[in-house]
């Protein structure tokens, strides 16, 4: 049935967006406002139940495996937050449908989805018993309420003030969700009731004070207490309807609620009391302080409004039963009279177009019914008979006098409550009574839309304490007994007789009444007071946002004074470090292997060979000298491979070096040669010695590798299945085609795509595109080459298709046999231009390529097909005459590798010799 | 028989739908329109392949694929569990929204530059490094990812792209020298090259100079591609050059695939979190790499003015999530990673999407001069806002579910320090959210600096591609019990068996070698 | 001769790095094609020298003999061309930052850097 409400309020507030669009402009707000309604009228049925001191719970799984739940529980102190939510969430619908009658059908449909949708919320807030849940719909609040500051899309104030109270409450949030995990880890329960009964058993974990210290900075920021309070007068930029509704009546009132159900744990904590009222009494004073020195007619009610939770988080922070019963009382009192209060200030703003008490006055001629209205709520605020609001500050004062407080919190009530009383007659009789004739007229008179709120909010103001019976039973009794957490009979009526408390209450009118009469010297004296601005709470917040910005540019300007090869350094040290302190961690020392076997000479002398050309690379002046340094360490690379039993390996070696030799030329062509060293003596001994460091690293880790046995399963399984099981005597061809040819095939796609690249890096574009070079002659080589090229060429291609045939059983293979046939193409290319190697080609070397790239991925399916092994090669006997070859699924997938390399190579072959003729 | 055949593939779809996919694009490379219908099936089947295999691991069915008939460790294996079937999925799911976007993003002229061959290239290296079993192979599939993303920055050979393209080549070439010296060190002293024999083999011995070199080098490989402090350079040096369709695809895989690798290496061959793991010291290492990485990335995105820059550094950010998920090296930790990196896949690549749309609204990246998208594109900016939202962590979206997994995961854990990593997690998420709050309200709510400039249309095909991933987080979202049951099994799966277990390799299948087969 | 080996491929992993350190495009470049031939020397070691026969079966032969270890020749194998790949697109990369900002030096290669840098004058982007 809860949930049945919850689902009804989502869904009703998602459907009134592109409903409130079409309805008319007077009918939209009535008719929107049929969703609250009714699910006030929903609530209400469960009025006899928690008449009765029951409760409603509804379970409903989550997320079990987190522990999380969608537990829905309906006590007194939800009970009264649902019918407050939804009452007064009604009339202002119907308000904001007439007080946005100028703006478009569009903006009116975005504000009262928007209204609904919080209005959802806070109803799933309230009823969560999840705490997880909770915080779901907690953050909804905030992300809604930050749309409907912000709601005035044009004005900068606004945006300023919405993100405020988003980032302000959302900040506050992450405190909240923290103390959550933590409870939850403690309790292993998210539920509500469970942290409040089990609280003593968190006060005995040392995480008891984090989880608190996070409750309260959560329920501060939302319930704007000090020092959080700024961000609520300056969310009074949203349009009025929505401070009536969620900055007076019901979302700040979310912290206060979070408080209550925490109390138990907050109690458990030797400072969590005093913590409370001492935060309350700070904010009661600073809000009662800024509502005096304030002008501006919402400004007053705003602070008047922080004030008021001041009082509220004292009552909560307050211990004895008294303190709830004026806790609830004053909660109510509160909501009654501070929404009826802004409705009449919308009116009074929405008619005159001013909202300045100081330029107000001698409306009630225009706004009678309105003026009532303010008039009624304003005496409830003031505390007057017979009005609730005066059984609230009884309450109040009863609630001090009874709880185990000194006198300080009893001035600052005094002192804060008169301040309340003068704000009321301010925001009354100025606008309203006084000062007639300072508005000639007004812009829009009443209409019934815009009293229906106000008048029902003040009556009802009224009515519940004249006629209180049925009011304690089904709500304040209820609640109160929730909150206090043991049943509560209350029974308030107006007259206690002369009491402590009467006399408080008329100490408090009469000053009240003084301040009024002073208003504007006292005002004027305190706006000149500007000590307090430079101790703004708002300063804070204005400095921490500068502070973020200002770490952040430091941030950004470290790291773009890094270059490129600062970055290098950086990531290669840290590589090194990592090394270092994982040496350093498991306390390890290299092994050293116990033979260093004969010494031959020469390999030796090899080795030698290749690390003079790399120093040599690395020391020479000219581009030019490096490369050839460098393709010496490749050549010597490859002898060293051929030696110790590599010929596969020396052979693409080989291949691949003078390829690289070739490219490299070409694009060294275009580039300039010479390289002046673009380092300072000291930075080159600095890189050299961390080059010099890792390569120490790496030395010590490979003689430790080279000194622990290996086991030698897994190669030795390759040499007795390779030529059994897939028939190829060329062990090392064999592992790439067959053993781990999924390897293979997916550096055949590397291979493949990196033809693309160099299509897209090097192909004409744009304009090139339109006038393509025609062939031009290439620069014309040795005479001799010229000559012998066409017969190189053939020579060549064979003997790569001959490396490709053979490689399974011999030295070979695709890679080798692509890399030659390619080598053929350079030599035509060099000795006749590119355009005679293209021709030689005949089809572009991309078409190449990818064909390759099919064949290969192709060449696999077979296997898959009879054998569900992707990859698994077929073998089957040629029958050619006499002659009987056996061929398999291997060489068309090493006849896709060949293809894939010659493309390659060759697009980029082509593509740089274009590049180079351009 | 087909159908024998396609289910005998399933661990082989997702990887060789887009790999033949791209070949036959690179054959169809003066063909734009044949390109496009290519790509866009063949991404499709692949999300199709990608979901059935997800649905047979949650059932804890543990398909291989031993490729050439030869199991482990003697062949490369594919091996489909939980984790890699559920993000193959949400990379497809991925892709997919990119290609819907290219529709509207990606012209002729890039078509022609090789985006489709790329782009597929891209998607099967990701695929194929999620669901190899082998270490190795795992190598290739990082090169292919590498070079396809070279090329796909560079479509438009904008000087940036090339500038940017060139950065990170030189940084990744540098983590994957690092990653193959790793690789071979392992080898030398194991003599073996599948993870999971690998972790078996590891796990009875001690800690020794070659296995902590080797794990330590693979770490900073892995760590540089994952864009973490400080190897990250990379990354915010080249994602805002790239093309935006490009960018958000990058976003959303790149950095995830390599610390899914990393999760691979560390918790199953290294043992990282088990009892005994055989390389010491690396939980608080990495947890304070994760510490730094939150707070630069953010601070940094904080101070940048084009939406791509921030997204880039943003994604940096919340890869240090995954990172302190991994830190906590426990079974929560991990399985928290797991589902942060979900979620932050698909919110990257949402996010970035978002700001291809918002630049061809707006027209252009630069934020000092965006602004009053809302009253054009009204959905759209609910779109938007939903990511935004999303990535600081803002419930019910996918983001706060992860936020509260990891820094729960951190709780729990109970380390000396989680609670510094879980207050810093806390203030990068507020900054987060400060700073994606600040991009939002600049460019959609508060009015463009020119006033009479009104916003241009937005092409559907990008609307719906954001609103897919807005979508997906938010399903993620309410949909989480799934998920976080999903995440924790396979966590589980991903842990290494006790060393007691410890079987022989499982011996290939000896049958004889089908001669004359059909 | 293992370790000569070892000592030749950390040696020639030296000077790749001091080369990779240089602000010179094309010596990076160059630099990393060393490393790449430096990392495999070290996959090639990981077999350790076992033998100097080359991994054939002979004639006659069900099994291989003693030989060096084929899967590290495998693995480097494959090594090779993928650096190839990668070697040939950095030096074609290198080329377009020639071609398009006419220099070679790394510190002066600022496109990526300036592209949407605060510091650039509204409205910025590149579009």
């Amino acid at each position: 049935m809860l949930l049945a409400l919850l689902l009804a309020s989502l869904v009703g507030s998602a459907a009134a967006w592109p409903l409130g669009r079409t309805l008319g402009q007077r009918s939209v707000g009535w008719l929107l406002a049929l969703l609250p309604a009714a699910l006030f009228a929903g609530f209400l049925r469960f009025a006899p139940i928690i008449a009765a001191g029951r409760e409603v719970v509804e379970r409903r799984g989550w997320a079990p495996s987190l522990g999380v739940e969608l537990t829905l529980r309906l006590d007194g102190f939800a009970f009264l937050f649902c019918l407050l939510v939804t009452g007064v969430g009604a009339l202002v619908v119907i308000y904001a449908g007439a007080y946005l009658a100028e703006r478009t059908a569009a903006d009116r449909a975005r504000f009262l989805a928007l209204t609904l949708l919080f209005m959802t919320a806070m109803l799933g807030t309230v009823l969560a018993d999840d705490l997880i849940a909770l915080f779901v719909f907690w953050e909804a609040t905030s992300v809604i309420s930050f749309l409907l500051i912000g709601f005035d899309v044009d004005s900068p104030s606004a945006r300023r003030a919405a993100l405020m109270s988003l980032r302000v409450t959302a900040g506050g949030g992450l405190a909240l969700l923290a103390a959550i995990l933590l409870a939850g880890a403690v309790l292993g329960s998210y539920s509500l009731a469970e942290v409040a009964s089990r609280a003593p058993q968190l006060a005995g974990t040392p995480w008891i004070g984090a989880i608190v210290a996070g409750v309260l900075v959560g329920a501060c920021t939302k319930s704007a207490q000090f020092p959080f309070h700024f961000w609520l007068p300056n969310a009074m930029q949203a349009p009025t309807p929505a401070s009536a509704y969620l900055h007076s009546a019901t979302m700040v009132k979310l912290g206060i609620y979070l408080l209550a159900r925490f109390e138990p744990v907050i109690a458990v904590v030797p400072w969590g009391r005093d913590t409370v009222v001492g935060i309350a009494l700070a904010t009661m004073l600073v809000g009662a302080f800024l509502a005096m020195r304030a002008e501006n007619y919402k400004a007053v009610l705003a602070y008047s409004t922080v004030a008021s939770l001041g009082i509220l988080m004292m009552l909560v922070g307050m211990d004895g039963p008294m303190a709830s019963v004026a806790m609830i009382g004053f909660l109510v009192a509160h909501a009654l009279y501070k929404a009826t209060l802004f409705f009449c200030a919308g009116t009074v703003i929405h008619a005159t177009g001013l909202s300045n008490l100081r330029l107000l006055g001698g409306l009630w001629r225009f706004l009678p019914v309105t003026a009532l209205a303010s008039m009624l709520a304003s005496l409830s605020m003031a505390g007057l008979p017979p009005f609730f609001g005066f059984i609230s500050k009884e309450l109040l004062f009863e609630a001090q006098i009874e709880s185990s407080w000194d006198v300080v919190p009893m001035t600052v009530a005094l002192i804060v409550n008169s301040v309340i009383v003068g704000v009321a007659c301010v925001v009354t009789l100025r606008p309203f009574f006084l000062g007639r004739g300072r508005v000639r007229e007004v812009r829009h008179r009443e209409v019934t839309a815009l009293l229906v709120g106000p008048m029902l909010l003040a009556l009802l103001g009224l009515v519940i304490s004249v006629e209180p019976d049925w009011f304690d039973r089904t709500v304040l009794g209820p609640a109160v007994s929730a909150v206090y957490g043991a049943p509560i009979v209350v029974n308030v009526q107006l007259w206690h007789g002369v009491t402590p408390m009467l006399l408080l209450s008329m100490a408090v009118v009469t000053i009240g009444v003084l301040l009024f009469v002073y208003w504007i010297p006292i005002h004027q004296r305190l706006r000149a007071q500007t000590l307090l601005d430079r101790y703004e709470a708002e300063h804070a917040y204005d400095l921490l946002l500068r502070g973020i910005e200002a770490a952040a540019r430091r941030v950004h300007a470290l790291l773009q004074r890094l270059e490129l090869r600062d970055q290098l350094g950086v990531i290669f040290g840290a590589a090194a470090a990592f090394v270092a302190w994982g040496l350093l961690a498991a306390r390890v020392t290299p092994r050293l292997p116990g033979d260093w076997g004969a010494l031959r000479v020469g390999p030796a002398l090899m080795a030698l060979v290749g690390l003079a050309g790399a120093i040599g690379a690395a020391r020479a002046r000219s581009v030019l000298g490096a490369m050839i340094g460098t393709g010496l360490v490749g050549l010597v690379a490859a002898l060293e491979f051929l030696t110790y039993g590599a010929p596969d390996i020396a052979l693409t070696q080989f291949a691949v070096e003078s390829l690289v030799v070739v490219l490299l030329t070409a694009v060294l062509l275009v580039l300039p040669l010479s390289a002046p060293s673009t380092r300072t003596a000291r930075a080159r001994w600095r890189d050299a010695a961390l080059a010099a460091a890792v390569s120490l690293l790496l030395f010590v880790a490979l003689l430790d590798m080279i000194a622990t046995p290996q086991p030698t399963e897994v190669s030795a399984y390759f040499g007795a299945h390779s030529l059994v099981d897939a028939l190829g005597r060329n062990v090392v061809n064999v592992i790439l085609v067959d053993f781990r040819g999924f390897d293979t095939l997916g550096e055949t796609t590397v291979i493949a795509l990196a033809a693309v690249i160099g299509w897209s890096l090097l192909g004409p574009r744009g304009r090139e595109r339109a006038e393509r070079t025609p062939a031009h002659a290439a620069p014309r080589a040795a005479f001799v080459l010229e000559f012998a090229s066409p017969l190189f060429f053939r020579l060549l291609v064979l003997l790569s298709i001959v490396v490709l045939l053979r490689g399974h059983d011999e030295i070979g293979g695709g890679f080798v046999g692509g890399l030659t046939a390619s080598l053929a193409f350079a030599i035509v290319a060099l000795a006749q231009g590119v355009d005679e190697a293209r021709r030689r080609l005949r089809l572009s070397p991309l078409t190449l390529a990818g064909g390759g790239l099919l064949l290969a991925v192709a060449s696999g399916l077979p296997g898959l097909v009879t054998h569900g092994d992707y990859l698994r090669h077929l073998w089957f006997e040629l029958h050619a005459g006499s002659v009987q070859l056996e061929q398999g699924t291997t060489l068309l997938f090493d006849l896709g590798v060949y293809l894939a390399v010659l493309g390659t190579v060759l697009t980029f072959l082509f593509g740089l010799a274009q590049e180079a003729e351009r | 028989m087909i159908a024998d055949v396609l289910r005998d593939g399933l661990a082989l779809w997702p990887v060789a739908t887009p790999l033949a996919a791209a070949a036959l694009a690179t054959l169809l490379h003066r063909r734009p329109a044949l390109q496009r219908a290519v790509m866009e099936a063949a991404v499709a089947l692949t999300l199709v392949a990608a979901a059935l295999l997800l649905a047979h691991a949650a059932r804890g069915e543990r398909l291989v694929m031993a490729f050439g008939g030869w199991g482990a460790p003697f062949g490369v294996t594919f091996v489909a569990e939980r984790l890699g079937a559920a993000l193959c999925t949400t990379a497809a799911a991925i892709a997919v929204a990119v290609a819907i976007f290219a529709r509207a993003d990606v012209r002729a002229r890039r078509r022609r530059a090789g985006f489709d061959p790329l782009f597929l290239g891209m998607l099967a290296s990701v695929n194929g490094a999620f669901l190899t079993g082998d270490l190795f192979n795992l190598y290739v599939w990082f090169e292919l990812m590498l070079a396809t993303a070279l090329g796909l920055m560079t479509l438009d050979r904008r000087r940036a792209q090339i500038d940017g393209a060139l950065r990170y080549a030189a940084m990744s070439m540098m983590g994957a020298t690092f990653i193959l010296v790793g690789i071979g060190l392992l080898y030398g002293a194991v003599g073996t090259l599948d993870m999971a024999d690998l972790s078996r083999a590891i796990a009875g011995r001690a800690p020794s100079v070659t296995l902590t070199t080797a794990g330590y080098l693979l770490l900073a490989g892995l760590l540089l591609k994952s864009g973490v402090f400080p190897f990250f350079f990379w990354l915010p040096a080249s994602y805002h050059t790239a093309p935006i369709g490009v960018a958000a695809a990058l976003a959303g895989l790149l950095t995830k695939v390599a610390f899914y690798a990393c999760l691979r290496v560390l918790v199953l061959v290294f043992g990282v979190g088990a009892s005994a793991p055989a390389v010491s010291g690396m939980p608080p290492l990495l947890a304070l790499l994760a510490a730094l990485t939150m707070l630069v990335s953010v601070l940094a995105a904080i101070a940048q003015v084009d939406v791509r820059r921030v997204l880039a550094f943003h994604v940096m950010g919340q890869v240090a999530y995954l990172v302190m998920g991994l830190a906590l090296a426990s079974s929560l930790g991990t399985a928290a990673a797991i589902f942060y990196t979900m979620h932050t896949m698909l919110v990257q690549t949402g996010l970035f999407l978002g700001a291809g749309a918002i630049a061809r609204a707006g027209g252009g990246y630069d934020l000092r001069a965006a602004g009053g998208l809302i009253r054009e594109h009204p959905f759209f900016a609910a779109l938007f806002a939903t990511l935004a939202l999303s990535i600081s962590g803002v419930p019910p979206l996918s983001g706060f579910w992860a936020k509260a997994l990891v820094i729960d995961a951190a709780v729990r854990a109970r380390l000396p320090w989680s609670w510094w990593l879980i207050a810093i997690a806390l203030v990068t998420g507020f900054l987060t959210l400060y700073s994606m709050s600040t991009l939002w309200t600049q460019a959609f709510w508060r009015p463009p600096k020119r006033r009479e400039r009104r916003a241009r249309p937005i092409p559907p095909a990008m609307v719906a591609a954001v609103a897919l991933m807005a979508a997906c987080t938010l399903g993620l979202g309410l949909a989480i019990e799934p998920a976080v049951r999903l995440s924790r099994a396979a966590a589980r799966e991903l842990a290494p068996e006790p060393p007691r277990q410890r079987r022989p390799p499982d011996v290939p299948p000896a049958l004889p070698p089908a001669r004359g087969a059909p | 001769m293992s370790v000569l080996l070892a000592l030749v491929a950390s040696g020639l992993v030296g000077c790749g790095l001091y080369m990779v350190l240089s602000r010179h495009v094309v010596r990076m470049v160059l630099g990393l094609s060393l490393l790449t031939t430096a990392v495999n020397l070290v996959l090639f070691l990981t077999g350790r020298v076992r033998s100097t026969q080359p991994p054939l079966i002979r004639e006659g032969s069900e099994r291989l003999g003693d030989s060096a270890d084929p899967l590290p020749q495998a693995l480097v194998l494959t090594a090779i061309v993928i650096g190839f790949a990668l070697t040939v697109i950095l030096a074609v990369l290198t080329l377009r930052a020639w071609r398009a900002q006419g220099t070679v030096r790394s510190d002066e290669l600022r496109a990526a850097r300036a592209l949407g840098d605060p510091s650039t004058p509204e409205p910025g982007g590149d579009r």
